[in-house]
């Protein structure tokens, strides 16, 4: 075997993301914010009348993903640009001269820890639901029930999703503050064009990643007019590639 | 020169003489480099050799486009005309770039959230080196009590410590440093020369920029002196200081028409 490859330059990119606080800080909260969440819809429906569903439940209660898409976004961005602001990149660069190999291994070491934080504060988000709705008439809603547990595993693979997104930006723009906002604007400003649009607006909103997450994947049945949440998980993925992917054809061009 | 006895070189680079790479392995050929910024030429034609076993000093008035330089020599920038080759190899196209070539950025090319250990560790892990060589590194640069702490923390003298620990940790034939004695103490200064030396005893390829040419005397052997990104004299510091005045009046006079600025009754 000669020369490095995207194993090598992944064990790297694990022990950069493992080593730096903010990494750790921005998983804690998203896993925090959705348990908060669920727990706090939880309380508010418990003297609720008329009786709460298991499905209004369920799909307030995975409300925190949007909270936790903006960090978890962030920590794609600053896997990035964090290298970008400190000098850092030129470091990694001369490690591994093939740049795409960085931003593939970024991807992966990225997406992998996205995913499994995304899982862990969805299924946060669900069980403090459940657990704040213990002792009423609110019946609960189990895990092993298809639509459930869909919709759970459909808002973490969304917040890895968010991640990468994160990741691509932040190689495109490559300054941390520009980065971020730049994320943000494209989660939040879509909504507000596709309400312009009134009625009509949903042809256009099931694009749209923040209608998708609260109207087709953190809820136990989609809206009517909405893709189902498979798709538009899917959608999602695509916008990542499509954002690393610009950002991979950009790194390759540009001086470091 | 060649006051080193091989024991003491040892000692320095705490590693042995490389063995891997025949010694045209370790040259840096720079040929027509060139770089521009929009209208500005940072780095106009350059054709340097840079051979191994001896010091080559980089000299060269502040923005002379000696960064630039070593920046397309590691691959960073690319050039608008011609090529940088370290053993006939573009840095792009090394196998194992760390094991090749050992580059000292100017300035903290880190995180200063990251320790110094976990800023080695990555860096070894991209390139197959052992953990254990990361130790070894720290201990070389005298870094290993403060390996821990976050590399933010530490002074301009352990963050370039920190560089050069960077530079060693693959045992490279080639070394680059941009600038290594900036912001080092009197004591610093003396230990990087001594190890730039060392490493240069043992057969590798040490090229080094500065803007002090007091400094260059001291450490270099070959001196490569450029302004306004051209060459203006490959020479050795013996040649420059022959001419009968101070190493320092020759190299203004070399310089004098290549630098971007002067200040009121200078020179």
């Amino acid at each position: 075997m000669t020369g490095y490859g995207l194993r090598h330059a992944a064990r790297m990119e694990r022990i950069k993301l493992r080593s730096v606080r903010s990494t750790w800080w921005l998983a804690i909260a998203a896993v925090v914010s959705m348990a908060a969440t669920g727990a706090g819809v939880g309380l508010g429906y418990r003297s609720h009348t008329p009786v709460a569903t298991a499905a209004q439940i369920l799909n307030n209660s995975l409300g925190g993903a949007i909270v936790a898409q903006l960090l978890l976004g962030a920590l794609g961005v600053l896997m990035v640009t964090g290298e970008y602001g400190t000098g850092m990149i030129r470091s990694t660069f001369a490690a591994v001269p093939r740049r795409r190999i960085v931003l593939a291994a970024k991807v992966a070491v990225c997406g992998g820890a996205a995913l499994t934080v995304g899982l862990v504060a969805s299924f946060a988000g669900y069980l403090s639901g459940q657990v704040a709705i213990r002792g009423t008439a609110i019946p609960a809603a189990s895990i092993g029930e298809p639509a459930i547990l869909r919709a759970v595993v459909l808002t973490g693979v969304y917040l890895g999703a968010t991640a990468l997104i994160g990741v691509g930006i932040g190689t495109i723009v490559r300054h941390s503050g520009a980065a971020i906002g730049t994320l943000f604007g494209l989660l939040f400003v879509p909504m507000i064009v596709a309400g312009l649009f009134g009625a009509s607006g949903i042809a256009v909103g099931r694009f749209v990643p923040l209608l998708m997450l609260l109207n087709s994947i953190a809820v136990t049945s989609p809206v009517p007019g909405l893709f189902a949440g498979w798709i538009s998980v899917l959608l999602m993925c695509g916008y990542a590639g499509v954002a690393v992917l610009c950002g991979g054809v950009i790194l390759r061009c540009r001086d470091a | 020169m060649g006051a080193e006895t091989p024991s003491r070189s040892r000692v320095v680079s705490g590693f042995r003489r490389p063995t891997g790479l025949p010694s045209v392995g370790r040259v840096i050929e720079l040929r027509e480099l060139t770089k521009r910024y929009g209208d500005r030429v940072a780095v106009d034609g350059l054709s340097v050799r840079v051979r191994p076993g001896v010091v080559t000093g980089f000299l060269g008035p502040n923005g002379s486009g000696k960064s630039t330089t070593i920046r397309m020599i590691l691959g960073l920038d690319a050039p608008d005309r011609g090529e940088a080759l370290v053993g006939g190899v573009r840095y792009p196209d090394l196998d194992w770039p760390l094991k090749t070539v050992g580059a000292l950025f100017d300035a903290g090319a880190f995180h200063p959230g990251r320790s110094g250990r976990a800023h080695l560790a990555a860096l070894a892990a991209s390139n197959d080196i052992p953990g254990s060589r990361v130790d070894e590194v720290l201990r070389i640069v005298g870094l290993s009590d403060a390996a821990g702490r976050r590399a933010g923390t530490y002074s301009l003298g352990m963050r370039q410590r920190l560089g050069v620990a960077v530079a060693l940790l693959g045992d490279p034939a080639v070394l680059v440093l941009d600038e290594p004695a900036n912001g080092l103490d009197p004591e610093g200064i003396r230990w990087v020369r001594d190890l730039l030396r060392g490493l240069a005893a043992e057969g590798r390829t040490v090229f080094v920029s500065s803007h002090l040419i007091a400094e260059m005397a001291l450490t270099a052997d070959r001196l490569v002196i450029i302004g306004r990104g051209r060459l203006l004299a490959e020479t050795t510091v013996d040649e420059l200081a022959a001419g009968g005045d101070s190493l320092e009046e020759a190299f203004f006079r070399l310089t004098s028409q290549a630098t971007d600025y002067r200040a009121v009754g200078a020179s």
